[in-house]
């Protein structure tokens, strides 16, 4: 589903050239559920943002589905992003003033897509937050937050959801539901790739990719 | 969940700056408003004051301009003098209806140490070259009663049957004109032959009013006139109306100028406010671009948000010099040397149009700079684990 082709992603900094990844071979099948650890700086989150197209590797080759993104228009990555990708954040990132719904429905007004309003609605049972459909994120917990935004990752319902620390900002308690939703929602079908810190949370995962300065040592 | 309450949110999410800025629209697009009204006002209510002398030209000395010559019919003084053997020349026109001659003369009132404007007319036509006064008392029946003005009235505390005094000659107030809301609030009117003795410019007239049978003829007549009486000089009212119209150009002129950079203003202020939320927001603007959303969305939720708030700016502009007319007309006429009567300000559908308008173009200059700015945006750099 998702292949990886010695992908490496280098920042200048004066003539300084930094390496956030070295040289990256991996292939992710549909339906694996991947835990990226290691530590800050080691390109966890650069390899994220290059599957999630919202970043371009410097070098190398990213295919997903068969598109070849190094060649693809600005256009049809953002159709690929809308259709196929799904992100969960630390910080949440959810916006205020937007109640839970809108928050979540926030990526369907994006994609242009109509009459998503009861798929939404069972988006929010599913994760247990029925009760808090009209409040305001700053009325919720931080474990209610990152449930709506794992909501608002699915509402485009992607084939891959992409998870940056997502349990950072949560405690033990917090942090083990959401893994449990990940387990869920990859029995359902969907490809999870998450970095993550949290060692035993990681071990949970099926597949575990170690990152260590910017290559993938196992 | 829709666009519109996304940008309805943004602008909800600082309600104090976005009251600052709205005040600034609305103040702006109000006197942009009431300058077009006004000036719209202005022409139409000359016209309309023109139209109620009842006349359809003036005769003046030749050598009169235009501009004096509109003004003698508003109460102006000139130095020059017609010959009232003209009015037996006139009479041989058969076209004509109505010969009103008029001297318009500055006279001092020593009681009450002040200068007054005289206005000589034959009262015997006062009711049809003034149709629309309403009169408290007696038009005059003889030489020595005048009828005045509300002003003068009010500021001499003068009452009917009271007298003023010019040049050693005792006039008695017969009547006094109620409020016109235009100059002839400040005249004292006497009666033709009269003030001709008191400027012994016995036969003579500043100017003599036509009023002819059938406006058709117009042409036809003014050149007949012009063709076999010499020295003098025919001002029809389009003429009148267009040289007092001429004379307001500078005035306009300025306070168009005024209104424009009131407009400049706001919509820095506009844009500054708008551009200071996209810095606040850079990683909300960061997460939607990573949910979904492409370039022209974020610039377009921008410059929409901007939009938005001058449209609904422009709109409490209007309403708010509707509301206030009375008042923005009395500021303006501090600074007009002639108004006609009459309302100025009024709510014009196609002048609405032209501010609301005006607005849009506002919203969305402003709103190009800061809507770039947050569509360069770039989520992996804000959005930091």
């Amino acid at each position: 589903m998702i292949e990886i082709k010695n992908i490496k992603k280098i920042y200048k900094r004066g003539a300084e050239k930094l390496y956030a990844l070295k040289g990256i071979d991996c292939s992710i099948e549909k339906g694996e559920f991947i835990a990226i650890t290691g530590p800050s700086g080691s390109g966890k989150s650069t390899f994220l943002h290059i599957i999630g197209c919202l970043d371009s590797p410097t070098e190398g080759e990213v295919i997903i589905d068969g598109i070849n993104i190094k060649n693809s228009k600005k256009k049809d990555l953002i159709n690929i992003r809308r259709q196929k990708i799904g992100f969960v954040f630390q910080n949440f990132y959810l916006i205020p003033g937007l109640n839970i719904y809108e928050n979540i429905a926030l990526p369907v007004l994006f994609s242009r897509k109509k009459n998503y309003r009861k798929k939404i609605l069972s988006l929010i049972e599913d994760l247990g937050l029925s009760h808090r459909i009209n409040h305001k994120p700053h009325q919720l917990s931080g474990g209610e937050m990152q449930r709506v935004a794992i909501a608002r990752a699915l509402a485009n319902e992607p084939e891959i959801l992409l998870a940056d620390e997502p349990t950072g900002s949560l405690d033990t308690e917090n942090s083990e539901r959401i893994f449990e939703i990940f387990r869920t929602l990859n029995n359902k079908g969907l490809t999870i790739i998450v970095a993550t810190h949290n060692l035993d949370l990681a071990k949970k995962a099926p597949k575990v990719f170690k990152f260590k300065d910017g290559l993938l040592v196992k | 969940m829709t666009f519109l309450k996304l940008y309805i949110n943004s602008l909800l999410r600082n309600k104090i700056r976005t009251l600052l800025t709205l005040i600034g629209i609305s103040a702006s697009i109000a006197i942009l408003f009431s300058i077009f009204s006004f000036n719209r006002g202005f022409e139409r209510n000359i016209k309309k004051e023109t139209e109620k002398t009842g006349l359809h030209f003036m005769i003046v000395p030749s050598g009169c301009p235009h501009e004096v010559a509109s003004l003698i019919l508003h109460g102006a003084v000139s130095p020059k003098f017609l010959d009232m053997d003209i009015t037996e020349k006139l009479r041989s026109f058969r076209e004509i209806e109505l010969i009103s001659p008029i001297i318009v003369t500055q006279a001092p009132n020593i009681k009450y140490d002040r200068i007054d404007i005289l206005y000589g007319i034959e009262f015997s036509i006062l009711k049809i070259l003034k149709p629309y006064w309403d009169i408290e008392g007696n038009i005059p029946t003889n030489d020595y009663e005048i009828i005045i003005g509300s002003d003068i009235a009010e500021h001499y505390k003068i009452k009917i049957g009271d007298t003023l005094n010019y040049k050693g000659v005792q006039f008695r107030v017969s009547g006094i004109v109620k409020r016109t809301f235009s100059q002839e609030d400040a005249y004292v009117y006497i009666s033709l032959k009269s003030l001709q003795k008191l400027l012994n410019k016995e036969g003579k007239a500043s100017a003599i009013g036509i009023r002819i049978k059938n406006i058709g003829d117009l042409n036809k007549i003014t050149e007949d006139i012009s063709n076999k009486i010499p020295g003098i000089q025919i001002v029809t009212m389009s003429q009148v109306v267009n040289s007092l119209s001429v004379m307001a150009t500078s005035a306009k002129i300025l306070s168009l100028s005024i209104a424009i950079i009131a407009i400049i203003i706001s919509a820095v202020g506009v844009m500054n406010s708008i551009l200071t939320s996209v810095f606040e927001r850079t990683s909300e603007i960061g997460i939607m671009r990573a949910i979904g959303a492409s370039k022209f969305d974020i610039f377009r939720i921008i410059i929409m948000e901007n939009i938005l708030l001058s449209i609904l700016g422009g709109v409490i502009g209007i309403l708010f010099s509707v509301i206030s007319s009375t008042v923005i007309e009395k500021f303006l006429k501090k600074f007009l040397f002639y108004l006609p009567s009459g309302k100025l300000i009024t709510f014009e559908f196609h002048i609405a149009l032209v501010c609301l308008i005006f607005s849009l173009f506002i919203g969305v200059v402003s709103g190009l700079y800061p809507a770039y700015r947050a569509s360069k945006i770039n989520p992996i750099e804000v959005i930091k684990t």
